[in-house]
């Protein structure tokens, strides 16, 4: 092997891989020991090198170096922007930017590249050897689009949205102000899921989430739990307001910042942070929360078996304000403002007032009007499908530094690299009534989307607003779970309170901390940090115990048995080792091996002398997949 | 991927993986090197007038152990003893000094009052169990502004006293029998709860088990496989921060298993376990004096014993003093073995000690259950570290329903905010500190409202 000088006492037979010593064959009792380079390491008897060398640093060091010279499993290259094909305005939009200032893109994605991305982000789950090969077969030029449509449309579409939903309506059974209990959560999620399923627009969504009424126990009115998440204990009702306020106005208009204006003005706050937050006020909060000042949320007993009668309805009175008079509970106290002792709603940006007595209903006719409304739902879309969005932070959005129009006054900078593009696709959206499947095909076309993951020239922190590469996303822990379990072809099968059916793919578990009812199986996807939809959020952060558990975990070990896997006893049954290889790698990685992979795992599968030791390196290297690198991203 | 101050971003986990102030070790040493010698360069030297304006933490304490006793125990049965005619004669209530104590529930502890201080000004803002729990945690108001991205109190410790060499192979943080839940907030994942549940027979996941039993050759051969089938990516394309830190992590993962030092940190058989009472929460603490032992670059170790929530049956279930495994006699045993071990092994002046729930008990007679409910007076266990024992901090009235003498400077109830500051000072940590590295962009103080110096530490614990 190139690169690696100085062996002095490689054994005849000797196949050598980047730094690791393979033997043909038993070593002799006298060939204890090998050199590459000026570094000695111990051999077992039977070929390898010992646990005390395998543990040392410098090999690992050593082996870095040396797969410095490998091949590359990746095409790559960058190419001048300009010459990137331009699907629709995103193209024209990234692209454009891109040639003005000078900066390469990098090339577009490889077809097998291409389909297991759009399949992971758009379904959550892997695609399958046939779809692979048959996608690479095809030679019609629209072959990308067609898989897109095949999987907007596909079942698993629904799985992978609604737990995005879910998450971003912070669907829970448990959480640390109130608890829905399962009874709310199922049925909050049943509404979730049947809003993805028919496409819902998200001008309805709101509507229903936001000014429904009704039990929060009932699936017809599974909505109401979002005002259920709202309930504030230890404190006056106006802190309920408020957190409803502030959870509406995060989710649906990117304005975290009204958590901070509750409490004070943003003046002496946010002046780093936010220009629009800086101006404005506690007062003017507090006419946006005077809008759920009537919203009545009342304890009730639904069955016998419900003792601490834990269900919710939602309600609103028919008169009330938000009250100036409090002087304890979670947020300063609120004191009248001169002769002022109660507020009335107020919409930030119009100054609307409700047009009739359901002043909810009201409320929500105002956010769909807001600018703000579209461009926060196609930034948070376009974070899910891009893995960062184009204004950050998604839930801090700054609306004084987004209008393109208006260039915010000096020292400010747009809050956005692309001003002109967030309003573009904002109006796209509200254009297409806010339904998702059409505004993400509008996202998966684009080649803004289908660039490579690598980038061959220089990179600078400055490109990564720009959208130059793809930024490789960590699958979620239910990503992984059933990337394993497809791949293996051993689904879950998981009781989950309250359903009758057994759950068998982890993106459609309820809420994060499921399944409950199998808590191995639970901690194995904790470790990914799925958060809790509360105190928690999702991250895609790496950890030691992730990696633990991919190499060491029973969840991982129990699925790679020949005995036990369908798809890896029908890939032991292939005639060829190379059949086997490529069946392989077709499952858990979505592609076909790298010469350099082939010809290492070729050499393991080769040396298998019995059926039992054929199954044994066919595990081998499934284990090998899931641990890869790449296993663990949508790159 | 270095910036035009040297700083490599490459390696930075996170979202905002461009954006973040974090630097790595090297980095760190390197910068602190060159701020040690420049400082002796400046004509005027910036440290000392800093230096004025800061607070003084105790700094008595290298480690913390945090019990979180889940649930709320009953303040006036435990750390705050009421006497009534609700009280079992086998609480045996005796008089140790000032102190009146429970022996006959907590036997163990009673030997080592000396050296234990009961702080009984406390008082819980809520009484709520998910909302206070998370609070005593993080320090602070989980539904306030920063509530949601705020770290664990053992976060930040890690932060500030994390690896020091690079033998320091565990996470500074270790969370036992808590599961899940509170982490690291916005932090670097570096500083989240290592999470174990240890029951003697090593660290979950470090073996490798293909067949169901051990087999360490299979999995150094699968090792090595890897290595060299996925060399394209570990020293391939660079593919951004969340691949190479993925290969980071696996590689620190690699060096956890069939370790030897490791394996003896999460390893002990049942002479050990029976000394420490034979329950998860025995193993917890035999698991935590190892980790002090072994000096792997653990410093704060969160143990949670849930089962204070004692609405019915108090006195026959978990605050039993006849049934020797009842929770609060179990809790004793190994919380005095802890003690015991800790101070044979020279450690116990240098770890803080802290037992807590959320919040506290209803006082007086127990009600119709025979039980109690929530109540926001509570108290809490503090030992170690150099805090002079045998003794309370603050009092209560009669019943423990609320305090009667704060015994501190601020005269006032003692918060969950107030017990963070305590043990940042006892670990030499300024509890003042402002990060600005916040996705908020809004401040991220390590105790809240130090600018308003509204929560302070309890000194008077050293006093």
């Amino acid at each position: 092997m190139e690169g690696i000088t100085g062996t002095s006492r490689v054994l005849p037979g000797a196949a050598i891989f980047f730094g690791i010593v393979l033997l043909a064959g038993p070593a002799s009792a006298a060939e204890k020991q090998v050199s590459i380079n000026d570094c000695t390491f111990a051999v077992n008897p039977d070929g390898y090198l010992s646990r005390e060398s395998r543990g040392r640093q410098d090999l690992f060091d050593r082996v870095r170096a040396f797969a410095k010279s490998g091949p590359r499993v990746l095409a790559a290259s960058t190419v001048p922007a300009d010459q990137i094909p331009r699907r629709n305005f995103v193209d024209d939009e990234i692209f454009g930017r891109l040639a003005a200032l000078g900066i390469p893109s990098a090339p577009l994605a490889s077809d097998a590249e291409f389909l297991r991305r759009v399949t992971l982000d758009l379904t959550g789950r892997l695609p399958t050897p046939d779809q692979i090969r048959a996608f690479l077969a095809d030679t019609s030029p629209d072959k990308r689009d067609r898989a897109i449509e095949r999987l907007l449309d596909s079942p698993e579409f629904v799985d992978r949205w609604t737990l995005w939903l879910g998450d971003l309506l912070q669907n829970n059974a448990q959480a640390s102000n109130f608890s829905r209990q399962i009874n709310g959560r199922n049925a909050f999620h049943a509404w979730i899921r049947s809003s993805v399923a028919q496409d819902k627009s998200f001008r309805d969504i709101a509507y229903e989430a936001v000014s429904w009424r009704g039990n929060n126990y009932d699936n017809a009115t599974g909505a109401v739990n979002w005002a259920v998440g709202a309930r504030t204990p230890m404190g006056p009702i106006q802190d309920t307001y408020d957190a409803m306020l502030a959870r509406t106005a995060t989710a649906f208009l990117g304005l975290g910042h009204y958590d901070c204006l509750l409490c004070h003005d943003g003046r002496g706050h946010l002046e780093q942070v936010s220009l629009w937050g800086a101006r404005a006020t506690r007062a003017e909060a507090w006419r946006m929360a005077a809008f759920f000042s009537r919203m009545r949320l009342n304890n009730r007993r639904t069955d016998q078996n419900d003792f601490y009668y834990r269900s919710v309805d939602v309600t609103d009175a028919a008169t009330g304000s938000y009250a100036l008079n409090t002087d304890y509970g979670n947020r300063p106290a609120r004191r009248p403002i001169g002769t002022l002792t109660s507020i009335t709603p107020e919409y930030r940006l119009n100054r609307a007032t409700p047009s009739d007595g359901n002043w909810r209903a009201s409320f929500v006719d105002n956010l769909i009007q807001d600018p703000m409304f579209a461009r926060n739902l196609v930034n948070r879309i376009w974070k899910q499908m891009f893995n960062y969005g184009l204004a950050e932070p998604v839930d801090a959005l700054d609306p004084a530094r987004l209008e393109p129009s208006s260039p915010p006054e000096e020292p400010w900078t747009f809050q956005t690299a692309h001003p002109a593009l967030l309003d573009r696709l904002a109006a796209e959206f509200r254009s297409l009534d806010f339904h998702l499947r059409p505004f993400l095909r509008l996202l998966v076309q684009s080649s803004a989307y289908q660039l490579s993951a690598r980038y061959d020239g220089e990179w600078k922190l400055d490109y990564v607003p720009l959208f130059a590469r793809r930024y490789p996303r960590r699958l979620e822990g239910e990503e992984i779970h059933d990337a394993i379990a497809q791949a293996t072809g051993i689904p879950g099968r998981y009781r989950v309170q309250g359903w009758t059916d057994l759950v068998l793919w982890a993106l459609q578990l309820p809420e994060p901390v499921e399944p409950r009812s199998n808590r191995a199986v639970a901690n194995f996807m904790n470790a990914f940090f799925r958060g809790n939809r509360d105190t928690q959020q999702r991250s895609q952060s790496g950890s030691i115990l992730q990696q633990l558990n991919l190499m060491n975990d029973n969840f991982v070990l129990s699925r790679l048995r020949v005995s036990a896997s369908p798809t890896l006893r029908a890939a032991a049954q292939l005639p060829t080792n190379g059949a086997v290889l490529d069946e392989l790698f077709l499952l858990f990685l979505g592609r076909f091996p790298s010469e350099n992979e082939r010809a290492a795992g070729l050499a393991h599968l080769d040396k298998a002398a019995t059926p039992e030791q054929r199954r044994a390196a066919i595990e081998d290297l499934a284990w090998v997949c899931i641990n890869k690198t790449e296993f663990l991203f949508s790159y | 991927m270095k910036d035009r101050f040297g700083f490599d971003w490459g390696p930075i986990p996170g979202t905002n993986f461009w954006s973040r102030p974090q630097i790595g070790r090297r980095v760190f040493f390197r910068h602190l090197a060159a701020a040690v010698g420049g400082y002796f360069l400046l004509p005027h030297r910036p440290m000392e007038t800093v230096a004025q304006a800061a607070v003084t933490p105790i700094a008595k304490a290298a480690n913390c152990i945090f019990i979180l006793m889940a649930g709320g125990p009953s303040h006036v049965d435990t750390f705050d003893l009421k006497e009534g005619s609700w009280t079992p004669p086998e609480f045996n209530p005796t008089s140790y000094g000032d102190l009146r104590f429970p022996q006959g529930l907590m036997p163990s502890l009673a030997e080592h009052l000396n050296s234990i201080a009961f702080v009984r000004s406390v008082r819980a803002w809520a009484a709520v169990h998910g909302l206070a729990q998370t609070w005593v945690q993080i320090g602070r108001n989980p539904t306030s502004a920063l509530g949601k991205i705020a770290p664990h109190i053992g976060s930040v410790v890690s932060l500030e006293l994390g690896p020091k060499s690079e033998k320091q192979i565990l996470p500074a943080f270790v969370s036992l029998n808590t599961g899940g839940g509170v982490g690291a907030g916005y932090l670097p994942p570096e500083h989240s709860p290592f999470f174990v549940t240890p029951s003697g027979t090593g660290l979950g996941n470090t073996t490798h088990r293909p067949e169901g039993r051990d087999d360490p050759d299979r999995f150094n051969l699968r090792y090595q496989l890897l290595l060299q089938m996925d060399s394209e990516w570990r020293a391939g394309p660079d593919l951004g921060p969340g691949p190479a830190e993925s290969i980071v992590f696996n590689e620190r993962a690699r060096t956890l298993m069939y370790n030897p030092a490791v394996e003896g940190v999460f390893t002990f058989g049942p002479e050990e376990r029976a000394r420490y009472g034979n329950s998860a929460f025995g193993n917890a603490c035999i698991t935590a004096r190892n980790l002090l032992r072994a000096d792997l670059g653990t410093r704060f170790i969160q143990i949670t014993v849930g089962g204070w929530d004692n609405h019915s049956g108090i006195y026959t279930g978990a605050l039993n003093a006849a049934n020797e495994n009842s929770l609060a006699r179990q809790f004793d045993k190994a919380l005095g073995a802890l003690i015991a071990d800790l101070k044979a092994d020279g450690s116990f002046d240098r770890t803080l000690i802290v037992a807590m729930g959320e919040f506290g008990r209803t006082v007086g007679p127990v009600n119709a259950q025979s039980g109690r409910d929530h109540f926001l007076q509570q108290a809490v266990l503090m030992a170690g570290a150099g805090i002079r024992g045998g003794r309370a901090i603050g009092s209560t009235d009669a019943e423990g329903r609320a305090t009667a003498e704060p015994g501190w400077a601020r005269q006032r109830d003692i918060r969950p905010e107030d017990i963070e500051a305590t043990i940042y000072s006892a670990l030499g940590i300024d509890w003042t500190t402002v990060r600005h590295d916040d996705p908020l962009g809004r401040g991220f103080e390590y105790v809240p409202f130090s600018d308003r110096d509204l929560y302070g530490p309890v000194h008077e614990l050293w006093s």
